[in-house]
């Protein structure tokens, strides 16, 4: 079985970030890792590849910077790596469609992804990808196993959770999951940094330049917290209330 | 708040892309795993055995040795990872350069092809720690002069004498023991369960608290003949483990050293005394220049060193200068670190107090800082100073 893992590279959760010109400015950027949804996604397929002899194919879409991540997922053991190449920022649904058409070219039963990634926290490339494919789509699952033709996945309920089967070719987008993440080693590492990135530009997919239909406008900081108040003794009490009432409005 | 290790020349971007990989493996793991443990560790005094089972599993030990199921990696992802585990704690990086530098190294180039089959694969997946036997009570910069003797019989060889302070003895499988066979020092593997060999524990440590430190005590012990180390005589044998020891740590103390000013850098910022934070008074921020001043030096040092290592162009005084300086510096920043903390300095909450402690054994062991000057004194001048006989 094929086993596809979206992977999105992203401004490290602990990165400090800058805006230069109302655009976050990557050069600034001191660290860059795989985003934390998509190591759920890229665990939960190692398992379903041990489980079913597979073979996982990692997929990024970004700059040069990323295929250090494709790396990092072979040390882990994704036996397959694609790079498709592109230094523009593109809007989500060319990611789609890129990602979509290179699923296609490679007979891949099951994708695996992020909820959404931890920069833009869009969220739609799962579900954007399953459009296109016209896959089964379960979003914001926490585990995914394969039996007699079948997907099966786990997912939050308003009763608690729930288990979705599926059945043909599947999308899952993963939420923090329950398991463990796989640390690399040595032997992993050593292998990883042999194996091929096969590399694809968009236009050897046939997509072109002329779909950028979403234009990010302006980033901007989140707004600077005004510094905490702090008040003593019980004579304060009538001011912090009105405090809480006319300016925080809490209460 | 994440760990953000200064380096402030960008040294690590001439890292290769596998050493980064590992670096950043292992920095991960003592961020998740030693870190949230380290004080409780030393607490108890123990070296956890899952530390044990973690360094086998991400296949960190014995790193430069190739064949034999060891990692193969460069000298310089050895160093690597002596800095990234003593970020954590120097017992840490102390378990790890005698498993790999001291035990694993003296078999992997000393050994017959036997003993590195039946030894090193199960010493690289952390199954078996080894621990090495130099010290002894009345002699420790002076080893050449040790007591310890073996006895050829006819079908073994018999073991007489003690060692002392020597690291992961008492959870060792096997030691490697130095001893003197018809008075030229031979090196010998004991096995833990060997008739007449016992390891007990020194406590009342004041530093390295989370590393074994052991007497080796061998009362006729009897090892078969297969267990002497037929590739090396003299002290040539116990030098060249060493060599590659004091290579780690002059790595492994800028990791401490980085921790100190970590924590140092962070505590300034947020102190208010006489209503300003004490990193914006100019005698603190001397501190921290400094700071980053030796720790910038050190880097490129061992950086250097770690090309000339695996290049093979090195000469043991090069060693003994970067162990030398990178212990010097880094306890030195302990200290200062300790200083800008105040108080607090001296709380587990902070980890510069235990580096401080830990980074005295450092400058002690494997060569003390003035062993090494008197190396360096002897390469520069052509007159050894070790003894009064010249
Ligand atoms: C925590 C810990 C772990 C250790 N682990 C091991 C281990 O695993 N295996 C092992 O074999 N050993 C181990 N050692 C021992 C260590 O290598 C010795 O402590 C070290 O070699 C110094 O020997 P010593 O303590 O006897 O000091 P000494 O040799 O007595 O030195 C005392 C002082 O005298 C100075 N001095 C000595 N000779 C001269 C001279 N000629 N000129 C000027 N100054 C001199 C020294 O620099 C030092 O300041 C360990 C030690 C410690 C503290």
């Amino acid at each position: 079985m094929n086993i596809a893992v979206l992977l999105k590279q992203v401004p490290d959760t602990t990165a400090k970030i800058t805006i230069s010109n109302g655009k976050v400015d990557e050069n600034s950027v001191s660290k860059w890792s795989m985003s934390p949804y998509d190591e759920y996604a890229l665990e939960s397929g190692l398992k379903m590849k041990e489980a079913t002899g597979g073979n996982l194919i990692a997929i990024t879409c970004g700059p040069e910077r990323t295929k250090k991540m494709l790396t990092d997922a072979a040390a882990v053991g994704a036996d397959t790596l694609i790079h498709i190449s592109e230094d523009k920022v593109l809007d989500s649904t060319q990611v789609q469609n890129l990602l979509a058409t290179v699923i296609n070219n490679n007979e891949i039963e099951v994708v695996l992804c992020g909820k959404q990634a931890a920069d833009t926290n869009a969220g739609s490339t799962g579900p954007g990808v399953a459009e296109i494919l016209d896959a089964a789509c379960v979003t914001m699952v926490s585990e995914v196993s394969f039996s007699e033709n079948s997907f099966i996945s786990v997912r939050p309920s308003n009763t608690g959770t729930e288990k979705v089967s599926t059945s043909g070719i599947s999308v899952f987008t993963f939420d923090k999951g329950l398991s463990e993440l796989r640390r690399p080693n040595v032997r992993g590492i050593m292998m990883a940094k042999k194996k091929v990135i096969e590399t694809i530009k968009p236009e050897e997919l046939g997509l072109g330049e002329d779909s950028d239909r979403i234009i990010l406008q302006t980033q901007d900081s989140p707004a600077e917290k005004e510094p905490g108040q702090i008040f003593e003794g019980v004579g304060e009490i009538p001011t912090i209330v009105s405090k809480l009432r006319n300016e925080a409005n809490v209460i | 708040m994440d760990y953000e290790a200064l380096d402030f020349y960008e040294v690590d971007s001439l890292l290769s892309d596998e050493e980064r990989m590992v670096r950043d493996m292992v920095r991960d793991w003592v961020d998740e795993e030693v870190i949230p443990n380290i004080e409780n560790a030393c607490r108890e005094g123990i070296f956890p055995d899952e530390w044990r089972v973690a360094l086998g599993e991400m296949g960190v030990l014995g790193a430069p040795l190739k064949g034999y199921d060891c990692p193969g990696l460069s000298y310089t992802a050895y160093g690597v990872i002596c800095r990234e585990l003593e970020r954590g704690d120097s017992g840490l990086r102390s378990f790890a350069s005698v498993q790999g530098s001291l035990a694993m190294y003296p078999i992997w180039d000393f050994g017959s092809e036997e003993q590195k089959m039946h030894y090193l694969p199960k010493m690289a997946s952390g199954e078996w720690i080894g621990c090495f036997g130099l010290t002894e009570p009345d002699y420790g910069s002076n080893p050449g002069d040790m007591i310890t003797k073996a006895e050829e019989m006819e079908d073994h060889y018999i073991l007489n004498g003690a060692k002392m302070w020597i690291t992961n003895g008492t959870m060792a499988d096997l030691a490697v023991v130095w001893a003197k066979l018809d008075g030229v020092i031979r090196g010998f593997i004991v096995e833990k369960n060997d008739p007449g060999f016992s390891a007990p524990e020194m406590k009342g440590k004041h530093s390295l608290k989370a590393s074994v430190t052991s007497e080796l005590v061998f009362q006729d012990c009897k090892i078969p003949k297969d267990r002497i180390l037929p590739g090396v005589k003299g002290l040539r044998g116990p030098f060249s483990c060493l060599n590659n020891a004091r290579f780690g740590i002059s790595w492994g103390a800028i990791g401490a050293a980085q921790a100190c000013f970590y924590s140092a850098k962070d505590y300034a910022l947020s102190r208010i005394q006489f209503d300003h934070p004490i990193a914006s008074y100019q005698l603190v921020q001397n501190k921290l220049s400094w700071m980053l001043r030796e720790i910038t030096k050190a880097q490129l040092l061992a950086y250097h060193l770690g090309q000339k290592k695996d290049d093979g162009k090195w000469i043991p005084e090069h060693i003994s200068l970067a162990k030398m300086n990178n212990v010097d510096i880094a306890l030195e920043i302990a200290r200062v670190a300790r200083d800008i903390h105040g108080a607090n300095g001296i709380l587990d909450e902070y980890p510069v107090m235990r580096h401080m402690a830990n980074l005295e054994s450092v400058k002690t062991y494997e060569g003390t800082h003035d062993i090494h000057n008197l190396i360096l004194g002897r390469h520069i001048t052509g007159i050894q100073s070790f003894t009064r006989e010249i």
